[in-house]
C-alpha cells in the first residue's frame, strides 16, 4: 500500500508486514495443534481461535493504511473490494447449488476453503482497479 | 471532466512529483487527474485551485460530451 508519508507510511507498512507474520505463524500454530487428537477440547478451542487476534490486529493495521491513502488510492481499494465481494458470492453460490446437486469432497471444496480465497479475489480486483488509474 | 492541471504545472517547471508533495496526494493521482481518468473530490479540487492561484472553474470544465 502506497502512502503519502513516507516515515509514516513505512511504519504503518512494518507494522501491517508484522501482523501478517503473527496471522501466519499463529494459524500454523493452529492448524498443528488441531491435528492432534491428544489435546482436550480446551486446548483445542483455544487453540482454533488463537489466530483471530493476529488477525483482528492485521485486520487493523489494513483498515488503518486505507484510512492514510490519497482519495484515489482509496477509490482503488473500494472498486477492488466491488470485484471481490460479488466473486465470494458467487463462488458461495456455486458451492450452495452443487452442495445440493451432488456430494462435495469436504477437504477440496468446503465452504471453509472460501475465506482463503479472498485475498485472491481482492488482488484480483486491485489489479483490475490500478489499470484504470 | 476536462483540466488544465498540466499545462498549468508546466508554466510553473513543477513535475508531478513536485506537485503531489504540495497537494498531499500520490504522484499516480496527479496523473490520473491530468489525463482525465479521475476527477478529485471538491476538497482537492480547492487544494489544486489554491496552488495555481485560480478558481476551480478555472481549472476544470465539465466534459460535454459526456451526457
Amino acid at each position: 500500500m502506497e502512502q503519502i508519508n513516507t516515515k509514516t507510511g513505512a511504519r504503518k507498512s512494518h507494522r501491517g508486514l508484522l501482523s501478517a507474520v503473527f496471522f501466519v505463524l499463529a494459524y500454523l500454530a493452529a492448524r498443528i495443534v488441531l491435528k492432534q487428537e491428544e489435546f482436550d477440547e480446551l486446548v483445542r478451542v483455544l487453540a482454533a481461535l488463537l489466530p483471530v487476534v493476529p488477525f483482528a490486529w492485521m485486520l487493523w493495521e489494513f483498515i488503518k493504511g486505507i484510512q492514510g491513502m490519497d482519495e484515489l488510492k482509496q477509490r482503488i481499494q473500494l472498486e477492488a473490494l466491488v470485484v471481490a465481494f460479488p466473486l465470494t458470492l458467487i463462488l458461495l453460490m456455486t458451492l450452495g447449488l452443487l452442495e445440493i446437486a451432488i456430494k462435495l469432497p469436504p477437504e477440496d471444496l468446503s465452504y471453509r476453503h472460501v475465506w482463503a480465497m479472498l485475498p485472491l479475489f481482492y488482488y484480483l480486483g486491485l489489479a483490475f482497479a490500478k489499470r484504470r488509474y | 471532466m476536462k483540466n488544465h492541471i498540466r499545462d498549468l504545472r508546466a508554466t510553473r517547471n513543477m513535475s508531478q512529483e513536485e506537485l503531489a508533495r504540495v497537494l498531499e496526494v500520490s504522484r499516480q493521482t496527479v496523473n490520473a487527474i491530468e489525463n482525465d481518468k479521475y476527477d478529485p473530490m471538491l476538497p482537492l479540487a480547492f487544494k489544486i485551485a489554491k496552488v495555481f492561484g485560480k478558481t476551480i472553474e478555472d481549472i476544470f470544465q465539465p466534459d460535454r460530451q459526456k451526457k
